[in-house]
């Protein structure tokens, strides 16, 4: 039972004395949680597995790519090991790691103890790993892992072309972990929705809780759409239903179906990260945010027209209606541009500095930019049609998805580290890691758009000599190595701040936090806050911890300056109340 | 929950217009049908939130000037940790896996799922939860 307006403590003492209890009882106290910020981490710590996964299978097919013939895999393997790559990715990685975030993070920023559901929670996160490891288990079964492609078209996906329990399994996983999605987007928006602290209205939540919002309504959209299509798909498979059947029209109403939820699922992998990038920018550009309330609405409109978008994935069947799918894809860059320009416009004139959470935002910045523009191209049915199911393609998602995803993902884990474990991440080794994997990524996924252009089809694992694609492969396949052993130091780092970096005593080590998080003890006690600060701003903790600068500029503000400072009777938190402010 | 009733009212609007334009330009069924339910989805949402502001008035997190002693008092029953979502999940598994490996174990995944899914449930009405 949780009470607000607990006594004043004036610092969050943080546990100077740690017992290590036994591993067993560890291991049963993270088993039982109801803990949001416990629950995250087994998010994150899962996913992250999974992406070390599905980052071997990628690189078992570049390895198989770097010259021409088959070397040591077969087309099947070859097969399975995309068709694992994109569905491990996709929703093994970054939807839960996008879950991982907001359930650690969000909470925290809205001044919440909890979420809604605890123990819908937990078994959300259940949901997930089992529903995954069965997707995952199919590997070891005799016919191997699933091997339609991560989006499974009809008719390939019937019982006839691909018979054996891989297949099964990966539906129904997906249906299940899918399941584990919904309600965790269930639980997101009613956390935000009854669970804010007083004060904190929805125009004060940082950005990254609005992406959150955002996503779980995505969320709401999609995924029950895609368990909808899987269901039936397993009943046409196991029942003999003729749903999907090509006599039916079944391969074209499984690509609507399939769209109608992969590409919200696009923007539900990126708008969370969109949100990470945009808490880190201000607080190492010591600035805020610039276009707040513009932020928000580029992201309520992306999510919005993001569902009126999935056909341009279906445009060289012929049976989709080009124009309006062009115009609204064309559309989805206006707002996605206006983020750019509060990205920039946060940054500029700013005094930044360069560590390394802010060096993988601007990463992310540089590699998404790419992505967003060759989408462009892309977006326009004439251009389209030439490198469709090309290696531009590939070069386009993976500057999307990876920029995103993966940059933003590192930045936020060197942001809020610190938050987390109570251990500052090595800036030396960050900043090692993020060159290493920046220049991988770039020498891995650069040249594959001239090896679309030049007609390389994706998918193949196999070319001629004579096809003149070896050069740009074995180039490729170098990068993606490159890219590879990045991973290595950030374990390395991972595992010497565990054993040697010394305990953050602060509530803010960065110094100019801007959002709520930042204004508790690190890591947070069970229950998230022994005392909240005020809210008069979207930045409580900049304003807790430099009330001198505290802006008396929007006119609210000075509002609520002029009133007599409310002293409650309980004298219940510390307020942050500075002589000047209202002043001019 | 004005906000909030309006996001979804806002996000209702703009897909029963999207329905309406698509549906009339393209005559696909799949997608129309799938903007539709969309658009109910959004709508049942966003009345509700807005009916629920019309009866509660601004609470204190939507107020711009409300004290954090304005949320004083009990917040909400808080489970402290739970074994049920543990065999909840794994019995749901159990029951998919069926569909791979024979129906026998989709008959004791269900079996399964129906007992933890009452224990999960029930979790706090029983035993001393019970007596309060």
């Amino acid at each position: 039972m949780t009470v607000l307006g607990d006594p004043p403590v004036a610092v969050a003492t943080p546990a100077a004395v740690r017992l290590r209890e036994p591993r067993g009882k560890v291991a049963v106290s993270w088993m039982t949680s109801t803990d949001h910020k416990v629950i995250g981490y087994m998010y994150i710590i899962s996913s992250f597995v999974f992406f070390l996964f599905g980052g071997v299978l990628a690189l078992l097919m570049r390895a198989e790519l770097a010259r021409p013939g088959l070397q040591f895999l077969s087309n099947e393997q070859y097969n399975q090991l995309f068709t694992m790559h994109g569905t491990i990715m996709l929703l093994m990685f970054a939807t839960p790691l996008f879950i991982g975030f907001a359930n650690v993070v969000m909470p925290l920023q809205i001044g919440s103890p909890d979420v809604a559901f605890p123990r819908l929670n937990m078994l959300s996160f259940y949901f997930f790993l089992f529903g995954s490891l069965e997707v995952v288990g199919g590997f070891l079964t005799p016919g191997g892992a699933a091997d339609f492609g991560w989006f499974a078209y009809a008719p390939l996906n019937d019982v006839v072309h691909s018979p054996g329990a891989g297949a099964d399994m990966w539906i129904m996983g997906l249906a299940l972990s899918g399941l584990g999605t919904i309600l965790a987007g269930v639980n997101f928006i009613t956390t935000i929705f009854t669970m804010r602290a007083p004060g904190m209205t929805m125009f004060r939540m940082p950005i990254f809780t609005w992406n959150i919002l955002v996503t779980s309504i995505l969320v709401l959209l999609a995924f029950p759409i895609l368990a909808a299509a899987l269901l039936t798909l397993e009943v046409d498979r196991a029942f003999g239903a003729r749903v999907f059947d090509s006599v039916n029209g079944g391969p074209l109403l499984w690509q609507h179906l399939f769209w109608f939820f992969g590409h919200p699922e696009v923007y539900i992998i990126a708008l969370p990260f969109f949100g990470i990038v945009t808490e880190v920018l201000p607080v190492f550009s010591r600035k805020p945010i610039f276009g707040y309330k513009g932020l928000v609405f580029a992201t309520l409109s992306i999510g919005a027209l993001s569902i009126a978008v999935w056909a341009h994935h279906m445009y060289v069947t012929g049976s989709v209606l080009l124009p309006f799918f062009s115009f609204m894809t064309m559309l989805i860059a206006v707002p996605t541009g206006v983020k750019f320009f509060n990205w920039i416009g946060t940054m500029w004139r700013g005094s930044v500095s360069l560590d390394t959470p802010m060096l993988w935002a601007i990463g992310f910045l540089v590699t998404f930019l790419f992505g967003g523009l060759t989408g462009i191209i892309l977006a326009s049915p004439p251009l389209d049609f030439p490198v469709s199911d090309s290696y531009f393609v590939v070069a386009h998602f993976h500057y999307v998805v990876f920029g995103t995803v993966v940059f933003a993902m590192f930045s936020g884990f060197y942001f809020w580290w610190p938050k987390w474990t109570g251990k500052m991440l090595d800036e030396r080794l960050g900043k090692l890691h993020f060159w290493l994997l920046f220049i991988g990524f770039h020498t891995t996924f650069m040249i594959q758009h001239w090896l679309g252009v030049e007609g390389m089809p994706r998918r193949y694992p196999d070319y001629l000599a004579s096809d003149g694609f070896t050069t740009q492969n074995t180039i490729s396949t170098i990068g993606s190595f490159i890219l590879a052993a990045s991973t290595l130091p950030f374990l390395w780092n991972v595992y010497k701040t565990a054993k040697h970096a010394p305990r953050v005593e602060v509530d803010d080590p960065w110094g100019w936090g801007r959002s709520m998080e930042w204004a508790t003890s690190c890591p947070p006690p069970r229950h998230n806050f022994v005392s909240l600060p005020r809210i008069r701003s979207e930045s409580p903790a900049f304003d807790l911890h430099h009330p001198e600068l505290a802006p008396a500029s929007s006119s609210h503000r000075s509002k609520i300056a002029a009133e007599p400072s409310p002293g409650a009777p309980g004298g219940t938190e510390p307020e942050p109340v500075s002589p000047t402010r209202g002043d001019s | 929950m004005k906000v909030e009733g309006r996001i979804f009212a806002g996000l209702a609007v703009f897909f029963v217009i999207v329905a309406v334009a698509y549906g009339e330009l393209s005559r696909e069924v799949v997608g129309t049908t799938a903007l539709v339910l969309s658009g109910a989805l959004a709508s049942a949402i966003g009345f509700y939130g807005l009916r629920l502001n019309a009866r509660l008035g601004p609470r204190p997190e939507d107020r711009p000037d409300a004290d954090i002693s304005e949320g004083a008092g009990v917040f909400g029953f808080y489970s402290p940790h739970s074994w049920w979502p543990l065999p909840t999940a794994a019995s749901a598994a159990i029951m998919t896996l069926g569909f791979a490996f024979g129906w026998w174990l989709t008959v004791l995944g269900a079996f399964m799922l129906i007992s933890s899914a009452v224990g999960f449930v029930f979790e706090y009405y029983r035993g001393y939860h019970a007596e309060g």
